[in-house]
């Protein structure tokens, strides 16, 4: 079909390479956002979901401000960082605030299911607080945990594309300039190029769940449960 | 060698029936031939992973056989429809399977509903099968599984297998997840129950003392769904085909003989009755001339229910008898209950005499444990004289 | 800062934007929940299925929701279709695999008594199997539900968009009000949406509520 050929015949066509706004330069834009803002935010979200899920307070109210902040649509997100300057430090700014509440969320919901027995054995065996979280809280809630963090990862990725709207940088460069210009293969490419991107983001975390989690735990889970709200994320 | 159900008359000869199991590359049931006649119950026992559960899901196809026939009076299982099979099947497991999203009526109508039977019918006959397991109607048809005890659950498990008026029941170690005391209760209600309905069960059980209880014709197989022995529990008992069968009994099979007799069987005493309000000098003039000379007196109330025991020291010298002088001490044993568990009562109690009473808990007599001993010994000797192995009926060939 | 006359006397265009946002939503539910639901039963039935079928659907969700659309754009253009096709992939992966998990969560002894007491497999399905999974099967739905009223806004971006144009229209017109209104409407009718999806799941299910009494 003419698209995919032209769209091939863009993405191989040198010119397209070199320059500011060349595919590596863009490339590099949207690798750099998206992993300062899953550091961020990894940053930030991680010891709050961790520490509200050892001590089990304020779970509550956690859940209901990660769960509201889904309901709010990411490109508004976005455009609402705008105030704070456009390109770069806007996006940052409303992407780190997108990635938080899945991290959150799910290393909160990861401490507080691992088994109450498991705890107590823990403690029984004269393990202090903070060493039962670091030695048994976590290992158990890591798969979860990590859940977290790559659909974190994988969100940031595919919003960050988005930023392209308020003048970012990044592979969404070409989708928005694309639609300004009618500019067919640019469009698609650039979809292809962001597709790509997240596809990878994914399975370089799968291949690290695989390594870091205990193959005991990663039985146990294979039973798999349905979809739940923690394991969610808003495709972006 | 087959498994035919109907009557006799129509018994069939064949191969035998195999099972595969999809682990497992030896058949798990290998060699099994039997005949349960109409309106009995036959139970499969034998230790775990003997095959008997595999052998009873043969019956319904829930395994489907590899070799060898079933049949039911005469026609083969896998040659019929295997929906309209099952429907007439009635089929009972552990763990019940209640469908949670139905109410008990729901559930118990199930089959009818599936056989087009009209609403209206559904309710009364769901209705009906409540009652006759001990549910009442009115407030439990509206209910949800969930809502109910275990023992409950099993008794609407039992409504719901009947609901068709099946020829045929199933059963599953049915009383499996309860605790011992509704576990005998359900089995004493169930033997009832069977008394009137006359259905063809097979009941497959690991435990040797449900399968002489609840068995008139009882299978016992060994690994490899083999046929150790097949005949009477009584037979089983007096006559182990096989030390397997021998040890599978247990050592203490004479003691198990006990169970095969009821508190029915047994010929009970009769005690010295009052009523509250009688007098009591009077009570005290039979108690003297009792045949028994127990020197006690078992106060019942209008509805000839015992209340409890008062001892001829106890008994004032005149006046009308008052309820609180009566002490309850002894066991209470109903028609069904095995003399095997009748003894133990009695010996737990501590106390020389039971009290028989009938299901609505009437006293019919006393149960005395030398009238227990009296029946061992008679039994001892019926047995002696059919010490020779009958041929015929069983064991395995 | 937000403009209230502005919205008084908008109503209508609001309204408007709300309205195209439901449609938009409850088409793309819709269809992804009747594809999911052929899927979902095809998986169960036919075990070797649920692996590449999860495999897809799982890409689909990977990529993000403008690329989707901008692959889109060159065969299917700046419209309607073009958003529900990308909307209906989204929902895919979460309906079809909640309804696969809920129909396996079935305890089997009840699908034992369902096969024995003479159900065909499709009465087992449709009688037994289903109506237990729904709480499980509504629980994605309301995520992809959620999920998908979000995604509408991005449609913006190809001319549709529901209340996104509002959002976009805020921004590109230095509009704070749209903005907001925009914002807070696409926030009320995911709550909305979610609530009113639970009571559907409660009306469905009136044997869970007899656990809890």
């Amino acid at each position: 079909m003419d698209v995919i050929s032209q769209t091939i015949a863009w993405l191989t066509d040198q010119a397209h390479w070199q320059g500011s706004d060349g595919i590596p330069i863009r490339l590099l834009e949207h690798i750099e956002l998206s992993v300062a803002a899953v550091l961020l935010a990894v940053l930030i979200g991680l010891p709050l979901g961790l520490a509200v899920g050892h001590t089990g307070r304020g779970g509550a109210i956690v859940m209901t401000i990660s769960n509201l902040g889904r309901a709010i649509p990411s490109l508004a997100i976005i455009i609402a960082c705008v105030p704070l300057g456009l390109g770069f430090r806007a996006t940052l700014v409303a992407l780190v605030l997108l990635a938080i509440p899945p991290i959150v969320t799910n290393a909160y919901a990861g401490i507080r299911e691992v088994d109450r027995d498991l705890l107590e054995a823990a403690r029984g065996m004269g393990l202090g607080g903070r060493q039962v979280l670091l030695r048994v809280e976590v290992p158990a809630g890591l798969p979860v945990i990590l859940a977290g963090i790559r659909t974190s990862a994988v969100q940031v990725v595919a919003t960050a594309t988005l930023g392209a709207i308020v003048a970012g940088g990044g592979l969404g460069r070409y989708i928005v300039d694309g639609f300004a210009l009618r500019d067919s293969p640019r469009i698609v490419a650039g979809a292809v190029l962001v597709a790509g991107l997240a596809i990878l983001t994914e399975l370089a975390f799968a291949l690290l769940e695989r390594v870091a989690v205990s193959p005991g735990l990663r039985l146990e889970r294979r039973a798999g449960q349905g979809l739940e709200a923690s394991e969610a994320r808003q495709p972006a | 060698m087959t498994k035919v159900y109907g009557s006799p008359a129509a018994a069939g000869r064949d191969e035998r029936p195999t099972g595969r199991e999809v682990e497992e590359t030896r058949g798990a049931v290998n060699d099994l031939t039997f005949l349960v006649p109409a309106g009995k119950i036959c139970v499969l026992v034998g230790p775990s992973g003997c095959g008997k559960t595999t052998s009873l899901k043969m019956v319904n196809r829930l395994i489907e056989p590899t070799s060898g026939e079933i049949l039911i009076d005469g026609v083969g299982v896998t040659t019929r429809d295997i929906s309209d099979l099952r429907r007439q099947i009635g089929y009972v497991i552990q763990q019940v399977g209640l469908f949670p999203h139905l109410t008990i009526g729901e559930n118990v109508a199930v089959v009818p509903r599936l056989l087009g039977w009209p609403e209206a019918r559904q309710r009364e006959r769901a209705d009906e099968l409540l009652a006759l397991v001990g549910l009442d109607p009115s407030r439990h048809r509206q209910r949800y599984p969930s809502q109910l005890s275990g023992g409950e659950r099993q008794r609407v498990g039992v409504a719901r297998a009947l609901a068709a008026d099946p020829p045929l029941m199933l059963m599953d170690e049915p009383f499996g997840a309860v605790d011992p005391i509704v576990r005998e209760r359900l089995q004493n209600e169930f033997l009832r129950l069977q008394r009137g309905l006359a259905k063809t069960i097979l009941f497959v059980t690991h435990d040797i003392d449900e399968a002489i209880k609840m068995g008139d014709l009882v299978a016992v197989m060994q690994d490899g769904g083999r046929l150790a022995q097949f005949g009477s529990p009584d037979q089983i008992l007096a006559n182990p085909a096989s030390d397997f069968v021998a040890r599978f009994v247990g050592a203490d099979r004479g003691l198990k003989r006990l169970s095969l007799a009821r508190v029915a069987d047994l010929s009970l005493l009769s005690p010295v009755t009052a009523r509250p309000g009688d007098d009591s000098a009077d009570a005290r003039a039979r108690v003297a001339a009792d045949p028994l000379a127990s020197g006690y007196l078992l106060l019942v109330d209008d509805e000839d229910r015992p209340i409890g025991w008062i001892g001829d020291h106890d008994l004032p010298a005149t006046g009308p008898l008052a309820t609180e002088l009566a002490v309850p001490m002894s066991p209470l044993l109903e028609p069904e209950t095995t003399v095997k568990d009748a003894l133990s009562m009695l010996l737990d109690a501590d106390v020389q005499a039971g009290i028989a009473i009938d299901n609505d808990g009437r006293v019919l007599g006393l149960v005395t444990v030398e009238g227990i001993g009296d029946l061992m010994r008679e039994g001892d000797r019926v047995a002696r004289s059919q010490r020779t192995p009958a041929p015929g009926a069983g064991g395995h060939r | 800062m937000i403009d209230v006359g502005w919205i008084a006397g908008h109503l209508g265009t609001i309204g408007g934007s709300a309205w195209e946002h439901v449609v938009l939503t409850v088409v793309a539910v819709g269809v992804g929940f009747a594809i999911s639901l052929v899927l979902g039963l095809l998986a169960s039935r036919l075990r070797w299925t649920y692996g590449p079928i999860t495999a897809v659907t799982g890409l689909m969700y990977t990529i993000p929701s403008l690329a989707l659309f901008a692959i889109l754009v060159p065969y299917t253009g700046f419209s309607l279709l073009t958003a529900e096709i990308g909307l209906v992939s989204y929902t895919l992966l979460i309906i079809t695999r909640n309804i696969v998990v809920g129909v396996d969560g079935v305890a089997p002894e009840i699908r034992e008594a369902a096969a024995a007491m003479g159900l065909t497999r499709r009465q087992q399905l449709l009688r037994v199997e289903l109506p237990l999974a729904v709480p499980v099967i509504m629980a994605g739905v309301r995520v992809a539900t959620v999920t998908t009223i979000g995604l509408v806004t991005v449609t913006a971006l190809i001319g549709q968009g529901g209340l996104g144009q509002q959002i976009l229209l805020g921004y590109q017109l230095q509009f704070p009000t749209r903005f907001f209104v925009g914002v807070v409407g696409s926030v009320i009718l995911a709550v909305g949406a979610d609530l009113g999806l639970l009571r559907l799941q409660r009306w469905l299910t009136p044997w869970e509520r007899a656990k809890v009494g």
